[in-house]
């Protein structure tokens, strides 16, 4: 299924740079307000900012998390990543994430909890929709299975590699 | 994830949820320490050594790769880039995201700081309408904002049309966000 993003730019991909302010963005808000403060920033961003997406998913069901991805990752340039629907799930097998790989290319230090927005938001995004967000691994490359709740692993944090 | 791709939209929202959750004192410290200290840290490494040469090859790097429409230019006391296209605030009214009273108080938020810690000052005005110019110059140079026309010329954004399309904040000699009129 084709899915446009719900927000579009004149320019076709975004500056890579951006990745520095996405991290220091997180480690900025932990020191402020705690772990628990981080967790309630992406959750909130994923309701709130993500509202056209959560639309998207909530009509389309997993063929449109399938297609959101395949258009997500078109516009984030140095990603390797293979998307996979079946009927109870859409598994994204990420071997290289562009952020991480962006961060360490430039002596970046990497937020510990980095990967654990990818639970934390996609899982927020889904709420409305049914639809839960499981991450195995992290620090670079992963496996993030997307399933309707009632068929889906209640994510355990320790499964999301810290970032190193 | 969050991604690069609509990184401006994201990043905007995150100015209204640390200023909801901390207040404008919090917002501040963001911009001048997660950003400009951390973030932007390769633009602190080429301005406070280089000055003006250091802006020259930050600013053209990234306004390329930003895909801004932009001209740079620049005597021996002052650097000045009028902006027609602000790639940040054009992806905001594109997409119609307005979740911050003013995003684009980011830019002197964390330029600001960054110029007072080279010793330079930044007359600025920008129109909310993704239209913007700025000039940058030693603190003690004595100089003021340059008229239209007298640095640049045809490359000057008041000179072109739609510049009264939005409301005007204007920056004269300053390093703060606030220090607006």
């Amino acid at each position: 299924m084709k899915v446009d993003l719900p927000y579009t730019d004149a320019k076709p991909q975004g500056a890579p740079d951006f990745y520095f302010a996405i991290n220091v963005s997180f480690r900025f808000i932990e020191e402020r307000f705690g772990n628990d403060g981080l967790i309630r920033y992406r959750e909130q961003m994923g309701h709130e900012y993500f509202r056209p997406v959560q639309n998207i998913w909530t009509k389309g069901g997993l063929p449109a998390v399938a297609g959101y991805w395949h258009a997500f990752f078109d516009a984030e340039p140095g990603s390797e990543v293979d998307v996979q629907e079946c009927d109870s799930q859409v598994v994204v097998s990420v071997t290289r994430c562009p952020a991480i790989g962006h961060l360490r290319e430039h002596d970046r230090e990497i937020v510990a909890e980095f990967c654990q927005h990818c639970h934390y938001v996609s899982q927020s995004i889904g709420r409305d929709a049914g639809i839960s967000t499981t991450v195995f691994g992290g620090n670079g490359s992963c496996k993030q299975i997307f399933s309707y709740d009632k068929d889906s692993e209640k994510q355990q944090i320790s499964d999301i590699r810290e970032c190193i | 994830m969050i991604g690069r791709y609509h990184f401006c939209g994201h990043y905007e929202w995150t100015f209204s949820w640390i200023e909801s959750n901390g207040g404008r004192g919090l917002l501040k410290t963001y911009w001048e320490e997660a950003i400009g200290e951390d973030s932007q840290r390769h633009a602190r490494s080429l301005i406070i050594p280089q000055g003006l040469d250091g802006m020259k090859r930050y600013w053209q790097h990234t306004l390329e790769e930003e895909a801004a429409g932009y001209a740079l230019t620049s005597d021996e006391k002052c650097l000045r880039i009028d902006i027609k296209t602000c790639p940040s605030k054009g992806f905001l009214l594109k997409n119609g995201l307005q979740q911050h009273s003013d995003s684009c108080d980011d830019c002197m938020g964390w330029i600001g700081p960054m110029m007072k810690a080279s010793g330079y000052v930044v007359d600025h005005q920008h129109n909310h309408q993704g239209r913007s110019w700025r000039e940058f110059r030693k603190k003690h140079d004595g100089n003021g904002s340059s008229d239209p026309e007298e640095l640049v010329t045809d490359k000057d954004v008041r000179l072109k049309p739609g510049w009264e399309s939005g409301p005007i904040d204007s920056f004269k000699r300053a390093t703060d966000a606030d220090d607006k009129s």
